[in-house]
């Protein structure tokens, strides 16, 4: 480089120039990494969260879907999504009938070996006796594996007798017949598993108890997944030599190779989306709708209205003590030592770990003032409360602070008292300071968790009514996307469900710093004037 | 100003032309010139602070600019070593010539620059360490690291500087301790260290009591002949005592340049006489 | 006007004033209530049933690492939590520090004044995620991505940040030593130690990033997943507080620096910086408080296994930590208020009180001491 054209001094300089040049770019380097760092974390941590979250709102919905929410919500056209399901069931219907099919196929072969059976029942021997005790059992009534059982009994008991040298060819052709039936029966059951799992339960299944067995996939991003599942059976392997264990995939078609059922894989595989005819949806009640069979279907409704709650119970505690204490503070208070240990004991509150509070409003508001019978609503507000305080009243000082002198002196001059002093002039001119102190510790109240764990959430709660929301508990946001993604029985089926809570509470969060941020920004504009 | 040169070549041909295009000024007045304006702006945006200076400061002499505040005389001082660079929309025209080349020359590196046009301000500004440290900073950044060295330079500059006797037995105390005189002089010991060549000094003594003021004046004549040294001033009176040559800037003109004496004895323009006899500024 | 009217105002307004104070109070009182109400019922956990100080429970909450609640009779060893509390801690800091200061020293000297304004507005919302966002992220993205790539990952982590500070070192070294001669022959050995620095140390990352790529990660969700989200938590606090500490320093420091001559690394490392240390302190105080305190990520992603990972320094096991132990066990605890397994999670939450409390003490006397230090 031909750097300096104003020469170097001679004499005792030892550090090159382009050293010094070197790490003084390489120092502005690092902190234009760390910037980007920090940039790039954001963009990394929310950018999923906003793209996943967004598909619990945006997604493409399946018929199932419309007629979950059409039986259990009430939305929609009932007839329309009648005649729509209709559609799909026809679609279904080769599928269907390859079910009967292979029923048909696997009842006449056991109606074969009920014969053979009775044939041999009805010998005169020791070995006829056996059987036909055995046979007494038999309920041609009875679910298929269990009829299946006693055969195989049968058979047993048959192939165990001395006396059963003549009947060698019906013993051989039952072995084949019930081989054939058991190694198949047990793929069966996963086969119907899986298959009721991507599109409800098959016809002729007794209607299964919980809700979410009722329907089939209500998305199509999970019904895909349901059917590669449907299409290939999944198994750890876990080699013997140590390395680590895998999920090898086989087609679940090779079971079936040569049964009724085989044509079954190419339906599902082809047709799916004629028997689920997905849909783009646009779930904007996802926000309003309350949950069914523990979030499988609906909305957040009870969790956003249970953060609302709290959120607001919060600020109506903290806003007045934390204003007032900021007026106090500035406008009347002499430096003192208590004044001074005033203030060290706000910082120390600020400093107290979330979870400390959630004790303490535990061991205090519900344990010793007994403010609610169990946990409340009321309860986490005034531990969230206590929480934010120490955030309003350090917003409200400088917010005060910020008033020009001039403006209290002015108002003093004219004879106003202190008190009016404050209420008329520094209170309007601190506002929206002040408010912007507000909104940036409600978006702090609502997502905070830990303070309500002990005092106000619960896992599964319906919308509370303003009337009860003070003695009673809620489910909250925060809580119930921890318990949503760590304890729920299914965590994996309701990623959606999940993301969508996390992005409803961090749109709301962010939504409300970003107004503060607009509002600092036109309170500084207003104040260079 | 924006010589684009990419290679070293195209670099060197540039500067060796730069040398031959420039015009030797014929008056060079008493003695030769350390720094040349010609022509030079200071811009803070859309404002023009300094309009088109021309001036020669000679070598070895003591120059005032003087002018009532916001006149552009510390603006231009403080673009003499590019300090205003640390302002974002401040920018300049013209040029300001030093050792054959333009100050705000895109080549100069403003860091061996620095070192060779030191500065003063207005406020004693020593760093919150021992008085040795704060001398020692300069000369350390060059790399100069053997102890006894060091004390060398300590020792010379804080005696040159005048405040040898006040501090050779507190070297190690916090700087931050002594009087503001005493800071003022520390800091001007502290840009004698680095061996500057022109020494920059942005009303040193506003901030001081009559008595330090003094000291730092009479620093001013013992450095003379030395140093290079340019001084703005509020005060008349202490351009007039300490200085051979002396500008009278008004809002950003250059309205009068000469020897000190000339200037307040006999001014030439109109508005400077006004200044002088105290009827503005 | 009558003296009694005056009066009657002069009681109004101390009347008035008093009300303003005792609300003013109400903080300290639930700072002085939440110290006594955390102690009232973590001090039977100290106690024997017959009353006296139960040493051997003591002895066993600080120094033994069983951790069985549950059991009959119960173990209460909380070493390995409040060791578990400790390495996410260190972890987070090591984050935070190094790219909170440099981020302040950016955003404060170095930055223009627009882009400043846009990055403010990142730091602000990094600071308003809620936790319960961190950790979700923590244990739904990131701990499946560690468990899956995480030894790719880390070691292609390691070589964006070693080879630009290892580069970098060789560079200055080879400057540096080959300073010492002059003429041809410098120029000579620079080239000599490039070769030799650089060579060595790209055999260093080289071997290292080998070592971390042969790391077996059992569990996504451990000590070195939730140290990276607390540190990017405790960021916004670092870097805002040391921003403003190292704004507070002024300008005629920078300028009497400046004008001596040295760049802007020199200004800030030698002059900035050291002014600023105090303020710089109680950032880093703060964001040890964060980190500390943080509830949900470390309960959803640390991995909540009551063990001091082996070697202790091992980031890649999972460990638990003091608030996720309190979080985790008061719901089973809470049924049986008043025994062991309830009072020893208010130990726990005593013991962060007064940590905390003494952190904040520390800040406020580093600040107040660096005040009286400038005599401002």
């Amino acid at each position: 480089m031909g750097r300096p054209p104003i020469p170097e001094k001679s004499g005792e300089i030892s550090v090159r120039l382009e050293t010094r040049h070197l790490l003084d770019r390489s120092f502005s380097g690092l902190g234009f990494v760390a910037i980007f760092f920090m940039a790039a974390s954001l963009v990394v941590i929310l950018l999923p969260i906003i793209v996943k979250g967004l598909s619990a709102y945006l997604f493409t919905g399946t018929i199932e879907f419309r007629e979950a929410m059409n039986d259990q919500f009430d939305h929609g056209d009932r007839a329309a999504v009648q005649a729509e399901a209709r559609l799909a069931e026809q679609a279904r219907q080769p599928l269907y009938d390859c079910l009967t099919a292979f029923a048909d196929g696997q009842s006449k072969q056991l109606d074969r070996l009920t014969a053979i059976a009775q044939g041999m029942a009805a010998r005169e021997d020791s070995l006829g006796r056996s059987v036909a005790r055995k046979m007494r059992r038999f309920d041609p009534q009875a679910p298929f594996s269990s009829q299946l059982k006693t055969l195989q009994g049968v058979y047993d008991r048959a192939a165990a007798n001395r006396g059963a040298v003549d009947v060698v060819d019906e013993l051989a052709e039952m072995n084949t017949i019930l081989a054939g039936l058991s190694t198949l029966n047990e793929k069966v059951e996963a086969f119907e598993h899986a298959l009721s799992e991507l599109l409800g339960p098959l016809p002729g299944q007794t209607p299964p108890r919980l809700l979410r067995s009722q329907y089939g996939q209500t998305r199509w991003d999970r019904a895909l997944i349901k059917q590669r599942q449907f299409l290939f059976e999944e198994e750890w392997v876990h080699p013997p030599d140590g390395a680590p264990s895998y999920i090898k995939e086989t087609p679940r078609i090779e079971h079936f190779r040569g049964t009724a059922l085989e044509p079954a894989f190419a339906l599902i595989e082809h047709d799916l989306e004629s028997m689920l005819r997905p849909k783009f949806t646009f779930y904007w009640r996802f926000l309003t709708d309350t949950s069914k069979d523990a979030n499988f279907f609906g909305g957040i409704w009870a969790e956003v209205l249970g953060t609302f709650y709290l959120t607001l119970g919060a600020m109506l505690f903290a806003v007045p003590m934390g204003v007032i204490a900021a007026i106090y503070l500035c406008e009347y208070a002499k430096p003192s030592r208590f004044i001074s240990f005033l203030r060290t004991c706000i910082s120390t509150l600020a400093g107290v770990p979330s979870i400390v509070f959630g004790l303490f409003g535990l061991a205090f508001f519900l344990n010793t003032l007994e403010v609610s019978h169990n946990k409340s609503v009321l309860a986490g507000s005034m531990t969230l409360a206590l929480m934010i305080l120490p955030t309003i009243i350090r917003a409200s000082e400088e917010a005060i602070l910020a008033v020009p002198q001039t403006y209290k002196e002015a108002a003093l001059g004219l004879g106003a008292g202190r008190w009016h002093t404050v209420l008329t002039v520094v209170l309007p001119a601190s506002l929206p300071g002040i408010l912007t102190g507000i909104v940036i510790s409600m978006g702090r109240a609502a997502g905070e968790t830990a303070p309500i764990i002990f005092t106000a959430a619960v896992s599964v709660g319906q919308p509370l009514s303003i009337f009860k929301a003070f003695s009673q508990p809620t489910p909250a946001l925060p809580w119930n996307i921890y318990n949503l993604c760590t304890e729920h029985e299914a965590v994996n089926e309701l990623r959606h469900v999940q993301f969508g809570m996390v992005f409803t509470l961090v749109a709301m969060v962010l939504i409300l710093n970003l107004s503060a941020i607009i509002l600092r920004a036109k309170v500084s504009k207003k104040l260079r004037g | 100003m924006d010589t684009n040169a990419s290679t070293d070549t195209i670099k060197m041909k540039a500067m060796s032309q730069f040398s031959d295009d420039l015009d030797q000024p014929a008056d060079i007045g008493p003695g030769e010139a350390h720094v040349s304006a010609r022509d030079f702006s200071v811009f803070y945006g859309d404002f023009e602070a300094v309009k088109k200076l021309n001036a020669d400061f000679a070598k070895g002499r003591v120059t005032a600019i003087i002018g009532p505040s916001g006149c552009g005389k510390s603006t231009f001082l403080r673009s003499i070593n590019r300090m205003n660079d640390l302002i974002p929309v401040a920018s300049t025209g013209g040029q300001l010539i030093f050792d054959k080349l333009n100050i705000y020359d895109p080549r100069i590196d403003v860091v061996s620059l620095r070192c060779r046009i030191g500065m003063v301000f207005q406020k004693p500004n020593p760093f919150p360490k021992s008085i040795y440290d704060n001398v020692a900073y300069g000369p350390r950044l060059q790399g100069i690291k053997k102890r006894a060295q060091l004390d060398d330079i300590v020792e010379k500059s804080l005696r040159r500087a005048a405040i040898w006797k006040e501090s050779k037995d507190r070297l190690k105390e916090n700087a931050l301790g002594m009087s503001g005189g005493q800071q003022q002089r520390l800091c001007i010991a502290r840009a004698l260290a680095v061996q500057p060549e022109i020494l920059l000094m942005d009303e040193p003594t506003s901030a001081l009591d009559p008595k330090s003021t003094s000291r730092i004046e009479d620093l001013i004549a013992e450095l003379r002949g030395g140093y290079t040294i340019i001084i703005v001033t509020h005060n008349m009176q202490q351009a007039a005592r300490v200085s051979d040559q002396t500008a009278f800037m008004y809002e950003g003109d250059l309205i009068e340049f000469g020897s000190t004496r000339k200037l307040f004895t006999n001014p030439t323009e109109k508005q400077t006489e006004e200044y002088i006899t105290g009827r503005f500024g | 006007m009558s003296a009694g009217k005056s009066r009657f105002q002069r009681l109004t307004q101390m009347a008035g004033q008093g009300f303003l104070l005792a609300v003013t109070s109400m903080s300290t009182l639930a700072v002085l209530f939440i110290f006594y109400f955390i102690a009232k019922d973590a001090v039977p956990f100290f106690l024997k049933t017959a009353g006296g100080f139960n040493w051997e429970t003591t002895r066993q909450f600080f120094t033994g690492s069983k951790w069985y609640p549950a059991g009959t009779p119960g173990q209460f060893g909380a070493l390995s939590i409040i060791y578990g509390s400790a390495i996410v801690t260190v972890g987070a800091i090591i984050v935070a520090v190094p790219l909170g200061i440099a981020a302040a020293v950016c955003l404060s000297d170095v930055l223009p004044f627009r882009v400043r304004q846009i990055v403010k507005p990142v730091i602000e919302i990094l600071a308003a995620i809620p936790s319960v966002a961190y950790g979700f992220f923590a244990l739904v993205v990131f701990a499946p991505m560690l468990q899956e790539k995480g030894d790719t990952l880390l070691a292609v982590g390691s070589w964006i940040i070693l080879l630009p500070i290892l580069g970098l070192g060789t560079l200055v070294a080879s400057d540096v030593l080959s300073d010492r001669f002059k003429g041809r022959i410098r120029t000579g050995s620079r080239l000599v130690l490039w070769g030799l620095f650089g060579g060595g140390s790209l055999y260093f990352l080289h071997r290292f990033s080998g070592f971390l790529n042969s790391l077996e990660i059992d569990s996504g969700t451990n000590a070195f997943n939730v140290s990276i989200i607390l540190g990017i938590m405790a960021l916004p606090t670092v870097v805002s507080v040391s921003e403003d500490a190292l704004q507070a320093v002024g300008r005629e420091l920078r300028e009497g620096s400046y004008a001596l001559g040295a760049t802007r690394a020199e200004t800030l490392c030698l002059t900035i910086i050291p002014a600023a240390i105090s303020g710089i302190c109680a950032a880093v105080i703060l964001g040890v408080m964060r980190a500390v305190g943080e509830t949900m990520v470390v309960w959803m992603a640390s991995g909540n296994a009551a063990q001091i990972p082996a070697p202790f320094y091992n980031f890649l096991q999972p460990v638990r930590t003091l608030t996720a132990t309190i979080a985790g066990d008061m719901g089973e605890a809470d049924h049986v208020t008043g025994s062991y397994r309830y009072s020893v999670l208010f130990a726990m939450a005593l013991l962060l009180l007064i940590f905390s409390f003494g952190m904040n003490l520390a800040s406020e006397w580093v600040v107040r001491r660096s005040r009286k230090k400038v005599g401002k």
